[in-house]
């Protein structure tokens, strides 16, 4: 069994031959925990990266490709590494501990820092890769001379597959359950280290190198201890960053910062991180927003858009032919631009924006609207909810009188006007506001999932809109010939209750809005 | 409620005569010790500059002067020194009265005063006076006037005046920064003792009373114009007083209700309640009786008017409704009424420094008393300016590309800090329909003291530095980090800011002696002859000057 003792200069390893057998049994318990870590890794990069990528089938495929791949690397360099062979296994231990353990909390907090999250996920992964193939063949090499080669390989062998059984039961049945990823990734860091310290405590032959490499080893555990007390604080910082989906677009304009994020089920745009659709439903938005004054005066063909940046009211608005120009005024060229340029979203508005019959104005829409000349069939107001005095100024009794001017005979104007249900008095306060300026309106409300129950008036200066109910265009989903009728109906929780006016020297209804939200809210 | 007022009136930017042996704007720029804040900011690297009353002018008046020669052909029926609001206010009233043959003299490049402004890439910003109080609805040519301007823009079936929403001052209108904490209003309110409370509620009651009295003669106990104020001596004895004598009487000594009246002296009049005569006061109070609707027809109470560059757009609108030649940066600099047929305005032109003789019918001085007698010495030595005081102002205009906030309530037109030196700042954006994170934040600063002429030398010998850095310790307490955010800081030191109204003056003998014509061809018009300085007034005192000359004859109509 014993070929050749250790080639030891201590005279008590020679004198008791039993402890040789149990050094090895040792090394080989080592085999077991470290091949245990190493799919660990494995198996965490491809959590991660199904979890903050999506589609989970390629992340796991590729996270293992890559590392097994990089294992590979790794024990073909084991050939290059000469001298103390134990040396070099101690200090690996240490740095697969390292690498290893920080792989989770590191991936998640550089999510939504880095600018390629890809190149910091593969470059770890092959890191830990290349690490954990070294590992093997280094302890193999260590054994080679103690050991008879077919037992040496067998031995070996089993315990490596023996660990990564254990690791691929407890990962998903106890460790993430009860740990959490970053957690488990900290704890099998830390094992790492600790079969470094054990080897280290055990082989009288690491003598020479033992201080420096414990020091290593104590420094390298208090990372990963302090990481794996501060497991909570680290995902919280993490998810904080995380719009619980991925950024895919970031920019801060000189008016906003605008966000576009992404995941399975839809494609969300957050304006100074306030929502403003969500692709799985601006549908019913937008054509709420558009149909009914579209159907209220079907031969319209001038039409003025005011905020709506995304193109997707407009988007709406080019289902009628008979349109012959859409002006949309919109204050930030960064968000219209944004509208035409990329492709995910231009698919998602159809291109609307680059439309021959869209003229795209970047300025600010109650100044324009002062001094604008010509008249409307369809005015479309798709401001931001009133939650500021300067966006309260677009909802005033001033603004409403310089909006009647830019009407034609017969011309209707729809406004978004918050949420009937959350915001009951600011939505019944703008359709006050309205009529105080002589507009005949229209309230009506659509359910959209991703805000709740939302609001719209409808308003002409004649008579109050009808809006046909026949003839809506094809293709649409949500408004149809019943469903008119339907959005004019407030069951008493949402019906009209008395409020002021909002006027630029009161700005009553950014009192409400505040207040409606902060009720809204507990 | 109480607003601020400021000068509307001009000061001709004569300052020069009193002040050797420094004039303002000769001071440089640059090189004090004082120029860094703590917080390693160096102000002479944030760009901006120290401006004030023409110093070109004021260099030139300090020689000795002989009257012209060269005499201009024209004979005016007219000739008007001084271009701020009374001045205009003067133009205007002989314009509409067909006497169209006028010329109006300005020392600075264009007319204004008080009511000048500036403008660039951010706002317009006000260099002095900032807004009217809605007016009284019994002042019938002030309400002409803003009928003319818009402002008014009709009235009600039982003739209530409605007001622009645009004219307006827009919501949120006032905060005070006070314990760490923007609270609503100007008045001390949240976290104070319940006993303070109280003697805030009696006082305001009490102004509430004031607001409605009338004296014996049946006329209101305070009114705006002042001279239509009540001879009742129940009222008029409070000029004899100081306005803490009358607190004193009264019984106030609340901490918080004596800051805010002393507050409201300082931004009335630029003085301490110590020097200010209890009815100018209580007047401040008690005369804003302004009666309208805005468009949608609701009453408005306590409002005021405003707009970005503060009163610069009324005075551009006195201006615009007159075509009368105005020359400016032209000094008067002597009167002569030795000539019978005509009286001789000596002037000397700025830019090219030659003097000549101007001859008019009538001359209406629109200058501050101090400037008149200079220009009259020879004409009437017997004439003097005592009782005349004018309180020193400094007023600095930030351009900002951001505005740190602390807690409490947002962003108003009107922002005080309680405790502080200044009375506070007015974002000059707020009337504009769009926001924007670039400001500019127009910042008031009286400069109180026992000695007005002491201020005054000390003030023109303050680097733009020192204003800044005074200006910026105090505006951090309540937004940290400003100074970091400064694009532009230019200071702007007004000498003889406003006439104060000290004890005795409003209803002593000095402001009546002051006005009275000499030998009916020179007459005076300047809101130092109403004793506080204020658009209404100034407006006031040109027409009522006017009227007296057309009263007194020798000018067609």
């Amino acid at each position: 069994m014993v070929d050749q003792p250790l080639r030891s200069e201590s005279e008590r390893g020679r004198a008791v031959a039993g402890n040789e057998a149990a050094r090895q049994w040792l090394l080989l318990l080592s085999v077991f925990v470290i091949a245990t870590c190493g799919l660990i890794y494995e198996l965490i990069a491809g959590t991660l990266a199904s979890y903050l990528l999506g589609d989970s089938v390629t992340q796991f495929s590729t996270i293992i490709g890559t590392y097994l791949f990089a294992m590979g690397v790794g024990s073909w360099l084991s050939n290059k590494l000469d001298g103390n062979l134990l040396r070099w296994f101690v200090r690996i231990e240490i740095l697969v501990g390292l690498v290893g353990g920080f792989s989770a909390p590191l991936l998640f907090v550089l999510f939504e820092y880095v600018v390629s999250f890809r190149l910091v996920l593969y470059t770890l992964v092959s890191m830990t890769g290349v690490l954990v193939g070294l590992e093997i063949p280094l302890l193999m090499r260590i054994l080679e001379h103690r050991v008879a080669f077919r037992d040496l390989v067998s031995r070996v062998f089993t315990f490596d597959y023996i660990g990564a059984l254990l690791a691929s039961l407890i990962f998903p049945l106890v460790l993430v359950p009860m740990l959490g990823l970053v957690r488990t990734s900290l704890l099998f860091g830390l094992l790492n280290v600790g079969v470094a310290v054990w080897l280290l405590l055990r082989f009288p032959e690491t003598r020479p190198f033992r201080t420096g490499l414990l020091t290593a080893a104590g420094m390298a555990a208090m990372l990963l201890l302090a990481g794996f007390v501060g497991a909570e604080r680290i995902m919280s910082f993490a998810e904080a960053a995380t719009y619980q989906s991925s950024v895919i677009y970031s920019k801060s304009t000189p008016y906003q910062r605008i966000v576009l994020t992404r995941n399975a089920r839809d494609l969300r745009l957050f304006l100074n991180g306030n929502l403003q659709f969500s692709s799985a439903d601006e549908y019913r938005y937008h054509e709420a927003l558009v149909h009914p004054a579209m159907q209220a005066n079907p031969t319209a063909r001038r039409v003025l858009v005011l905020g709506g940046g995304d193109g997707l009211a407009v988007r709406e608005l080019l289902r009628y032919p008979q349109i012959d120009s859409i002006q949309l005024v919109d204050l930030d060229p960064g968000m219209t631009r944004l509208f035409q340029e990329n492709t995910l979203l231009t698919s998602l508005n159809k291109r609307s924006l680059l439309s021959p019959k869209v003229q795209v104005i970047n300025d600010d829409a109650y100044g324009w609207v002062r001094s604008d000349t010509a008249h409307y069939d369809v005015v479309i107001v798709d401001f931001p909810d009133p939650s500021n005095y300067s966006i309260g100024k677009l909802y005033s009794t001033a603004f409403y009188r310089e909006l009647a001017r830019r009407l034609a005979p017969g011309g209707v104007v729809v406004v978004q006007s918050t949420s009937p249900f959350l915001a009951r008095r600011s939505f019944w306060c703008v359709v006050h506001t309205m009529q105080a300026e002589g507009f005949q309106t229209l309230p009506y409300h659509a359910y959209v999932p991703s805000f709740g129950e939302w609001g719209f008036v409808l308003a002409s200066l004649t008579d109050t809109p009808r809006p046909r109910t026949r003839n809506v265009p094809a293709g649409l989903r949500f408004i149809d010939a019943n469903s008119l009728r339907r959005l004019r109906d407030f069951p008493p929780d949402m019906a009209d209750i008395p409020t002021e006016l909002n006027k630029l020297n009161n700005q009553a209804l950014v009192q409400y809005f505040e207040e409606d939200w902060a009720d809204a809210g507990q | 409620m109480n607003r601020r007022r400021f000068i509307q009136t001009t000061a001709l930017g004569l300052t020069a005569f009193t002040v050797p042996p420094l004039v303002p704007g000769c001071t440089t720029a640059g090189g004090s010790d004082s120029g860094t804040l703590s917080t390693g900011q160096n102000w002479s690297n944030v760009p901006g500059n120290l401006l004030g009353p023409n110093a070109k002018a004021g260099h030139w008046l300090r020689q000795t002067l002989a009257p012209a020669t060269a005499v201009e052909p024209d004979i005016y029926d007219v000739v008007i020194v001084g271009g701020g609001i009374s001045g205009l206010s003067a133009r205007r009233w002989l314009w509409q009265k067909g006497v169209r043959n006028t010329l109006m003299l300005e020392l600075e490049t264009q007319p204004g005063g008080n009511s000048g402004s500036g403008k660039n890439d951010v706002s317009a910003f006000p260099w002095g006076a900032h807004y009217l109080p809605v007016p009284d609805a019994r002042h019938a040519e002030l309400i002409d006037f803003l009928r003319e301007t818009g402002t008014i823009t009709g009235c009600t079936a039982n003739g209530t005046p409605i007001y622009n929403d645009y004219h307006l001052c827009h919501d949120p209108e006032e905060r005070l920064f006070l314990d760490g904490r923007w609270q609503d209003g100007l008045i001390p309110n949240e976290g104070i003792p319940d006993a303070d409370h109280q003697q805030i509620t009696r006082f305001l009651a009490l102004i509430e009373t004031l607001k409605k009295a009338k004296g014996a003669d049946g006329r209101d106990a305070f009114a705006i114009p002042l001279d239509r104020s009540s001879t009742d001596p129940a009222y008029r004895l409070l000029d004899t007083i100081t306005m803490t004598e009358w607190l004193d009487q009264q019984g106030f000594t609340s901490t918080y209700l004596r800051w805010y009246v002393a507050y409201s002296c300082k931004d009335d009049y630029g003085t301490t309640p110590n020097q200010t005569s209890a009815w100018a006061g209580l007047h401040y109070f008690a005369s804003r009786k302004g009666v309208g609707v805005d468009a949608n027809g609701a009453t408005l109470t306590s409002a005021v008017l405003t707009w970005p560059e503060g009163n610069g757009f009324l005075m551009n609108q006195l201006r615009q409704q007159a075509d009368s030649p105005i020359r400016s940066q032209t000094i008067a600099y002597a009167i002569d009424l030795a000539d019978p047929s005509a009286v001789r305005v000596s002037v000397n032109n700025v830019p090219t420094g030659k003097q000549t003789v101007i001859r008019a019918r009538k001359v209406l001085l629109a200058v501050p008393q101090f400037v008149a007698n200079r220009l009259l010495t020879t004409a009437d030595p017997t004439r003097t300016a005592t009782g005349f005081h004018y309180a020193p102002w400094v007023v600095v205009n930030l351009t900002v590309n951001a505005l740190p906030q602390t807690a409490g309530k947002t962003l108003c037109w009107d922002n005080v800090l309680y405790g502080t030196e200044s009375v506070g700042y007015v974002s000059a954006n707020h009337q504009h329909l769009t926001d924007s994170p670039q400001r500019v934040l127009t910042i008031y600063r009286p400069l109180t003291g026992n000695d007005p002429a002491e201020v005054r030398r000390r003030a023109y010998h303050t680097t733009r530095e020192e204003w800044l850095h005074q200006t910026m310790t105090e505006l951090e307490t309540a937004h940290p980090g400003l100074s970091a955010h400064i694009q532009q800081a230019d200071v702007w030191v007004w000498g003889h800011g406003m006439i104060s109204p000290t004890p005795g003056f409003i209803w002593g003998e000095a402001r009546q002696k002051a006005r009275q014509p000499v030998q009916a061809r020179v007459y005076f018009a300047h809101s130092d002859l109403s004793g506080i300085s204020i658009f209404e007034e100034a407006f006031s005192q040109g027409i009522r000057a006017v009227n007296a000359m057309l009263t007194g004859g020798g000018i067609a109509t």
